[in-house]
Order: structure tokens, then sequence, then C-alpha cells
């Protein structure tokens, strides 16, 4: 279950088939995901936009191993997460995936520095070197001087800043962020998106970014719009003049 | 194991000191009762064995008589017509010393030419020692150096001595020098006489309690015990000296056993405490174990995190049990020699034996508990899948979804519990794993009970509290992970403070009125007696004579106990006169009374105690053997009486039939009837004034003797009411924390009633009404698995151990009181949640993580 840690740029590196999701709500089953294909290439920003409850989350839980879906497949490379264990998925997950949650999911028991470390110490890679390299990407979210800080002293905006920084620490194939400006005022939620897309581009990452704030839509490669449980691709200024 | 995980699990146990402290004061009260008790019984056992030992010696076997003696003549026959050189005679006994309260010395008495083979400090008297004065001078004696030095006595003092009742003393002419603190521990409550003052003193002249014998283990031994056995009379028989004390020991097996089944009754609600507090602390992390598991951190880690946690907590709780196990203890331990004093044997316990066997199991128990009853709520953290531990909705409706497959479990559960106690033989554990079942039983039927429960309440909480009353009510079910856990740990907690009140009162009642109808006569005399339970003196014949004539005494009945040796072993043989009112003073569970009290005095019949019946497997119609001084006799067993007197079985035979098989005129206590119109306080003060200074007899009337023995009642299930008060105590440190952890996790909701305008004092009414309404239902819910929880103590477990019938009898007070205890610890839990939230800024609650 090795895969190429940095292929080359512009290869699919997810591959999403058939992907369908249905939850059963008492006697009814509800279907959330019918049939969605899809591919992220490396080094694409991607933006998932869709209204609250269209989906959006599941389709990420499913990405990431996080939920098993109802049919379809999830490739990374050659490897499909849907025919995983949990075990495996879980080991996946914490090797080649970053998040970035809404609510921003910091570890309140952990220092800033600490939460940042903890992906890198969960795959073992605790090197005095990696550490500090995890620890740099402190500077580029301007939070050195709150290393020791505990989470519940930051404000919103800075949780946030901390959190885009844990998703990077391991160097991940792919960073999942599910409405990472949710939580946080225009401004603020502006900068943290602009931080994250300079750092995903100078760190040449993969990103899909699940919202539905339209002005996220300039900072795109693609979109792709969730609406009844299929999806559509376009490009940012489709999005821009149609929608 | 990553350290940043384990990091994390640190900070948050430090992050809630009150509650885990909560914890680790439910895991420390379990193991301190477990390891107290077990100390308590070690020591006791311990102290036995050292005094059976000082005692026994080197003897391989001994001679005992039929009765409570044996000729002194045997011993000459034995050792001098038959050439037994390693023989040794002794006479013991108890006596207590009046000038220092509590003190009963086990008096040895020997014949020092004999003795060396068999007792090794008879050797170690120093060289000060005059052995002719020992032998020839009457009331002389020795004790160990400590002792003496202990008591303030010196060499040439004199020690003044209570033997049944008879003043005695003895001059001290030697002191032991025990070689090590073992022998001084074993020595400590020793006296050493020669054989003859043994004799005076307990009045046994030309007797001896038994002869001492070493045979070796092979052919020539087997050689000579075919001579012992043809040599020794009728009713003389020889017993193997290990066996002698085995019986003893044994007497207490059925009382330590209940005592440390009711230690580990604790344990198991201590258990339940820390099922809840793991439960709470897994929970409340639900989120975070749910962040965690979307950055990758496995089932196994997250598995193993929850079980350090708990480890952590158990090592400390434990850490803290023993030592608390240690100095409760201490006073156990005293309780429970009383208890030994009261119903079995002397016994003297000087010090609490800190036995390393003990404290591992303690340790192990503490430690083995915590894990386990952390099992379930790791298991349940990390089997849910990483998306589902982020949504607590969705765990809330899949608990609801279990409720009725769990009752199925409950009842299911039940029956087995019902099979298990109908299951035939007479195994305590296993009626102590059908107790477990019935708990486990219950708790799974809680989170059911609670739905209906809340939904009843619901609109009658409503129409008085108004909408408050109508959330509180809804809030319980709608959290009913954290709450049925909560109701089940308080229900069983309390649950088993009725079982045990209920019991203890059952006992108490059928006591009360078994004495009502077996105390007839007006007065009753006997000597003081070293154990209350068996008459172990016997009343000067002068004594008897004075009060058998007394003027207004209409009619007098004896009583004599002895220690036989019968088909089934030692027992306590009684033989009772026969009066107009004896019939009535005896209720039979099986046997025809017409026929009984027709041939009772003068035909070789008996009739058995109901525990005897059950102990030794005697019905109506069995023949049992006991030796007399003419030879072993079979005695038809003609009836099974009620008797709560001793749990050890008596069996009882008319005095005339007594008399015709035992050379025993003695008489150990005697019922009298007062004369018509003559006042029974009067006749008690006059039968102790013509009594005098003869012998000390205690002159009681039928009230005073009653209150006596409910006082010695009382006094032997102390222990039981001090386990009862721990487990209420542990009972009520469960509520508070349950019930806090609940309040305080629900912090943010209660942030959003204040910003929306909730007072803090309608703060308080909201928290208090909800952990009162889960207090009322703990308590309720408590009622009927108490009431069952009694019935296979009463019914089951006591019928096994003791072979008693008790009749139930339900207190309301014990009930009231449950309910109340639950209801007040539940308020008052909920005090402090609802202060703190009344006071902190709701939006910094809102903005916590």
């Amino acid at each position: 279950m090795t895969l190429h840690k940095h292929p080359g740029l512009g290869d699919p590196l997810v591959r999403v088939r058939a992907l369908t999701k249905t939850y059963r709500e008492g006697e009814r089953e509800r279907a959330v995901l019918r049939g969605v294909d899809f591919t992220i290439r490396e080094g694409e920003l991607v933006v998932l936009l869709g209204r609250s409850g269209s989906g959006k989350s599941t389709l990420l839980n499913l990405i990431s191993g996080i939920d098993l879906p109802t049919g379809g497949d999830v490739f990374f490379e050659e490897t499909n997460l849907t025919r995983l264990s949990e075990q495996e998925r879980t080991l996946f997950r914490r090797e080649y995936i970053g998040f970035v949650f809404q609510s921003f999911n910091l570890i309140p028991t952990l220092t800033v520095a600490e939460n940042i470390l903890l992906p890198l110490e969960l795959n073992g890679r605790m090197s005095p070197e990696e550490q500090e390299q995890a620890l740099s990407f402190l500077d580029d979210v301007d939070l050195r001087d709150r290393a020791d800080s505990f989470p519940d002293r930051l404000s919103g905006g800075e949780q946030q800043r901390v959190a885009i920084a844990r998703a990077l620490a391991h160097d991940p194939l792919l960073i999942l962020a599910d409405e990472p400006t949710g939580n946080l005022d225009f401004k603020t939620g502006r900068q943290v998106m602009n931080l994250l897309q300079r750092l995903i581009h100078e760190a040449r990452r993969t990103m899909l970014i699940a919202t539905h704030d339209r002005d996220i839509l300039d900072l795109a490669d693609r979109v792709l719009t969730l609406q009844d449980g299929t999806l559509e691709t376009h490009t940012p200024d489709e999005v821009a003049t149609s929608f | 194991m990553k350290r940043l995980l384990w990091k994390n699990s640190l900070r948050y146990l430090f992050r809630h000191p009150l509650l885990i402290g909560l914890s680790v004061l439910g895991v420390a009260l379990g193991v301190a009762v477990v390891v107290a008790i077990d100390l308590a019984n070690t020591s006791a056992r311990e102290a036995f064995s050292l005094s059976a030992e000082t005692v026994t010696g080197k003897a391989t076997h001994q001679v005992i008589g039929a009765g409570e003696g044996l000729d002194e003549r045997v011993y000459r026959d034995v050792r001098v017509g038959l050439g037994v050189r390693d023989t040794a005679p002794v006479v013991e006994g108890f006596a207590r010393a009046p000038a220092y309260p509590g003190r009963t010395f086990q008096v040895l008495g020997i014949d020092p030419l004999a003795d060396a083979p068999f007792r090794s400090y008879t050797g170690g008297v120093g060289s000060d020692l005059d052995l002719s004065l020992f032998i020839a001078q009457p009331q002389t004696g020795l004790m160990a150096r400590p002792t003496a030095d202990a008591l303030g006595l010196a060499l040439g003092d004199t020690l003044a001595l209570t033997v049944g009742g008879v003043k005695q003393s003895l001059t001290l002419i030697g002191l032991l020098d025990p070689g090590d603190d073992r022998s001084a521990q074993a020595m400590d409550n020793l006296l050493v006489v020669d054989v003859a003052t043994a004799q005076d003193l307990f009045d046994m002249p030309g007797r001896l309690s038994r002869i001492d014998v070493l045979i070796p283990d092979d052919a020539q031994g087997t050689a000579l015990m075919a001579r012992l056995e043809a040599a020794v009379p009728e009713g003389a028989e020889i017993v193997r000296s290990a066996a002698r004390t085995r019986t003893v020991e044994q007497m207490t097996r059925a009382f330590n056993l209940n005592l440390t089944a009711l230690s580990l009754l604790a344990l198991v609600v201590g258990m339940f405490l820390i099922y809840n507090t793991m439960t709470f602390s897994v929970v409340q992390r639900r989120t975070l174990v749910g962040r965690l598991r979307a950055l990758g951190v496995t089932r196994r880690e997250v598995f193993v995190l929850i079980l350090g946690e708990a480890l952590l907590i158990g090592i400390v709780g434990t850490a803290v049990g023993l030592l608390l196990g240690i100095v409760l203890g201490q006073g156990l331990v005293q309780l429970v020699t009383q208890t030994i004093n009261d119903l079995y044997y002397v016994l003297r316990v000087r010090t609490l034996d800190l036995s390393p066997w003990t404290l591992a199991k303690g340790a192990a128990l503490g430690l083995g508990a915590t894990l386990l009853a952390t099992l379930p709520p790791a298991r349940e953290a990390t089997n849910a899948p990483a998306g589902a531990v982020l949504r607590r909705s969705q765990e809330e409706s899949r608990v609801r979804d279990r409720v009725p497959k769990m009752a199925l479990s409950g009842v299911a559960l039940g029956v087995v519990a019902g099979a298990l106690l109908l299951l035939p033989g007479r195994s305590i554990t296993v009626s102590y794993g059908a107790l477990l079942c019935v708990l486990l039983a219950f708790a799974l039927l809680t989170p059911a009970a609670v739905v209906v429960f809340a939904r009843v309440l619901r609109p009658v909480m409503g129409r008085i509290f108004g909408i408050l009353g109508r959330m509180a009510a809804r809030g319980v079910v709608t959290t009913l992970s954290r709450t049925a856990v909560a109701v089940a740990a308080l229900m069983i907690a309390i649950a088993a403070t009725v079982g045990v009140g209920v019991m203890v009162d059952s006992f108490r009642e059928t006591v009360q009125v078994w004495l009502g109808y077996s105390l007839q006569a007006d007065v009753y005399v006997q000597p003081p007696s070293l154990v209350f339970r068996r008459n172990d003196a016997s009343l000067d014949p002068a004594v008897v004579e004075r009060l058998t004539t007394a003027p207004g005494v209409a009619g007098v009945y004896s009583v004599q106990t002895i220690r036989v040796t019968s088909s089934e072993g030692r027992t306590d043989l009684v033989a009772i006169d026969q009066g107009p009112n004896t019939r009535r003073t005896f209720r039979f569970k099986k046997g025809d009374p017409d026929e009984v009290w027709a041939g009772f005095q003068g035909r070789d019949m008996v009739i058995v105690s109901e525990p005897y019946s059950y102990r030794y497997g005697v019905a109506v119609g069995d023949t049992i053997t006991l030796q007399t001084n003419q030879g072993s006799r079979p005695f038809a067993v003609r009836a099974v009486f009620y008797d709560y007197g001793s749990d050890l079985g008596v069996v009882m035979m008319g005095r005339e039939t007594y008399d015709r098989y035992y050379d025993d005129p003695g008489v150990a206590g005697l019922a009298l009837y007062a004369a018509p119109g003559q006042d029974v306080g009067a006749l008690v003060e006059a039968l102790r004034a013509r009594v005098g200074d003869a012998q000390e007899v205690i002159i009681r009337s039928n009230r005073a003797l009653r209150e006596a023995s409910l006082d010695v009642f009382d006094r032997t299930f102390t222990v039981t009411i001090v386990l009862r008060l721990l487990a209420v105590l542990v009972a009520f440190v469960g509520v508070l924390s349950a019930l806090m952890a609940l309040q305080l996790e629900r912090a943010r909701e209660l942030a959003v009633l204040r910003v929306n305008g909730l007072t803090p004092r309608q703060l308080w009414r909201y928290v208090t009404m909800q952990t009162g309404l889960m207090g009322l239902m703990a308590g309720l819910f408590s009622l009927p698995l108490g009431l069952a929880l009694a019935s296979v103590l009463i019914y089951v477990i006591n019928k096994r151990s003791f072979g008693w019938t008790l009749q139930v009898d339900v207190s309301p007070e014990i009930l009231a009181q449950a309910v109340v205890l639950a209801l007040l610890a539940a308020m008052l839990a909920g005090l402090y949640p609802s202060w703190k939230m009344a006071r902190s800024n709701p939006a910094l609650a809102l903005r916590e993580e």
C-alpha cells in the first residue's frame, strides 16, 4: 500500500468511480451520493461547492477512508481505499492525508507545537530534522510565538492557522479541507484561504476544499458542484458566471 | 505507544482532578474493604494457628475422652503399663484476669518431666526456675517474659484469675524466654502450670483434657497405634492433632467466607463506579476520540490509551486502598475477633498480620477490577467508526435503539441467575455468582426503565415545574448513554445496602421471635462463659443447691453442655431437664412433638438443631453415634428443631438419658420459674444475695437475657453493618461523581440556557431537578433489586452457609432510607455544577472546545 510520495505534477492522484452513499432514516433510505465520478490530479486545488447538507462532508469522509461508501470505488493511484480494512484505512489516512476542519478540531490537551507534531509522531517520524521542518510551518502561519500555548488561548483564526500547519506537517499527498472558513469572519476567512493557497502552491500539494463560500472560487484550479447527489465539473469562470 | 497521545491523556486527567479524584476514591474504597476484611480474617486465622501450634506442639496424636475429660489413670496405663514413653498429659482451659480487662489466658497444664519432646518452649524456662517448686507447690505458673513485662508483673507476683466464675490465683515462679517474635506472639497469652495446678484451677480432679502422643509415621507407628487403640478405655479415642485443629478452624469457615463475599460486594459496587467514571471520561471525549481517529490514530491505539488511563487510576486507587485497608483492618480485626469470641472459640489477636499474599490479592483485584470495568467503555469508543464518533446524536440514537435488546439480555441473565440459584448443591461461590448475575440483569434493564419512567414523569413534572420540569425529564432520555449508566451504578450501590440491611433485619427479627418462645422461664443462671454462645463452665453444686431451694422458686430445670465426638465429628451435646413448659420452648421443623416429648427422658433418642441437620445431612429417622463413657452408642434422631443459637449445630438429649451414658453430674445453667405472685426482680436480687461469694454467676431475668442475647447478635453483625456503611459511602461517592460528571459535561448546554435568559437560580433548579430525578429513579429501582438481593442472601446464601430458616422482615425505614439517600446524594451532586455554571461566564463555556 505504498504510494509515490511525489508523483508527477498533473498525474491522476485520486480517482473516484461510481460512488454512492445512502443513509437509512427510519424506514426510508436517503441517497446522498448517486454514482459520483471524478479525478483529482497531483498539484490541483479543487473546490467542492454545494449547499449545506448536499453531501460535501460525506464525500470528504469517503475519500479519506473515515467512512465507507454504499457502492463504488476510491483509488489512490492503484490502491482502492474501499477494499482496505479499517486498520489499513486508518494507517493510510495518517500517512497520506491532511485534514482541515470547519471547527478546527485541535486537541485541547496538547499545545500548539504538540498538535503540529502529532501526525508526525503517529507516523513514527520524529527525527529532530523532521520535527524542525514540521515546526517551521509555525513560522509560515506566523504563530511561532504561540508554540507553547494551548488551543483554548487562541482566537478562531489562529486555531485554524494551527490546523493548516498540522495538516501540512507530515507532508501528505492530499489535503482535505471541510468548510475551513465556516467558523471565521470574512476577513479572517480570507486571510486563512490565502495562506492555505500559498502554502499548498509552495509545497506543491494537492487539495480538495469543500465549501459553500463562493468567494473561494478564484483560488481554485477546478470546481466540482454537488447537487442532489450528483457531481458536475466546471472551471471557476463558468461557475462565477452561471451560478 | 505515542508519547504525545499519553501526554494528551495525562493532561486530560489532570484537568479533571475532582472527577478523577472521585474515581480514585471509588477504587480505593473497594480495595480497602476487601483488604481490610481479608487482613482481619487472615490475622484471626494466623493467631488461632499460632495458639493451636503452641499448645499442640509436636504431638502427632491426642487421646481424648468421651465428654470433656479423660481419667488420668489412662495416662498411667499408657505410659507405664503399655510402656509408651512419648506421651504427655495435658489439662487445658481458659482463665480471665480481672485486673486486666479483656485479657483471657490460655492455661496449659503439663508434666514438665514428660513434656520436653512435645513443646520446646518448656525448655526455654530461665535457669532460675525451681522445678520442684513448679511441680510441688500448688497455684504456681510461668508466663512469657514480654507478657509479664507488658502487664507489669515480676517473679513472685500473684496473678488473680477467675475460671468459670470461681476466683483463683497463681504465683509467677518463672518466666519463659521466647526465642523470636513469632514465639513471643504465640506465647503472649499463655500460662503454663503443672498438671495438678490445672486440675485444681478447672475443677478436674483426677482428670485430664487429653494425652499428647508422638506416633511415628511408619510400620512401628502403625503397630503402636494398634496397641494404643486396644488400651484406651471405652469412650476414649485417638485422633490426629492436625485434624482436631482443622475442625476448630472449620467452625469459622462459613463466617469468614461470607465476610469475604460481602467485602467483594463492595468491590463490585466500586467496579460499577469505575465503569461509570471511565464511561463518562470516554463519552466526554467522544469528539476528541473522533478527531484523533480522523488524524489516523488506530482503534487499537485508542483502546490502549483508555486502558492506560484506567490503569493509572487503578494504580493510584489501589495504592490508597491498600493503605486504607490496613488502617480499616486494625479496627475490623477487633470486630472479627469479638465475633469469633462470642460465637466460636476464645481467641486473642495481638497484631494485624500484614500478609503479603493479602496485599498482593488486593492489588490484583483493584487493578483487575479497574481494567475489567474499563473494557466496555474502551471497546465502545474504539469500535465506533471514525465518522460516527464525531456525531454524538448518532451515538445517542444507537443507544436508544439498543434499549430493547439490552432489556431482553437482562431478562435472559435473570433466568440464568434463577437457574444457578435452583441448582442443587451447597456451593456458596455459585450462589454469589448468581447474585452477580442478578445485579447485571437489573443493570441491563435500567435503560428501559429510565425511558419508561421519564416518559411517565415528563407530563407530571411539566405540570408542577413548567417547561424546566419537562426539559429535565426529557434530558434524562436524550442523554441516555450517560444517564442510564449513572442510574444503574447508583441503583446497584444502593441496592447492595438495601439487600444487606433487609437480611440483617430479617435475621434479627427471626432471632427475636425465637428468643420469645425459647426463653419461657423467669430467671436464668449461668457461670460467666468465655464464649457467649457456649456454656463452657459449670455451676458449683453448692450454688445449684442454694438456688434450687431458694424461697420464691417454683420450678428448676437444668441444662448441661459438653463437646463430644459424634459420627459427624466434634459437636455440642446439650442435656436438658424436661418440665411442663419444655414443649413450648421448641418448634420443630420436622418430627412429631407428641412422640418426642413422651419418650425424650431416658430413651436413646436425640433431637438435632436445624443447622446440625443441614450441616451433616441428618434427618428424622436417622441414627447418629455419640462417644459416651460407655463407648460409642447409637441414638435415634426424632426431630429437627429451629435454633439460632449456634450455626455449628447442637444435639440435644434428655438429662436422664445423659446421666445414663455420661459420668458427669455437672450443670452449666439453670432455668428457674418464680412462684405465683413472686416479683421476678426481687427474686433475682434475692438469688444473687443467696449465692454470695461462693461463685461468680450471672443471674438474669428473662428480659435481661433476651436483651443480652440481642446485644451479642448486634455485636456479631457489627462487621456486616460496618461493611454496609462502607457500601453506602461508596454509593454516595458514586452518586456524587456520576451526576457531577454528567452535569459538568453539559456545561455548553447550560451556557446556552444561561445565554437565553435562565437566571442562576433557575439554572440551579433545573440541574437539581434533573439530578434529583435520576436519584429518585436510582432509589426506586434499587428497591426491587435490593429485595431480590436480600431474598438471595436469606433463602440461598444464608441457608447454604448456616442452614437457618429466616423469616423475611422488610422494614419500611430501610426502603425509605435508600430512596432518601439516593435523592440527597443526587441533589448534593447537582450543587457544584450549578454553582459553577451560575458563576462562570456563559460565553466562555460556549467558546470552550
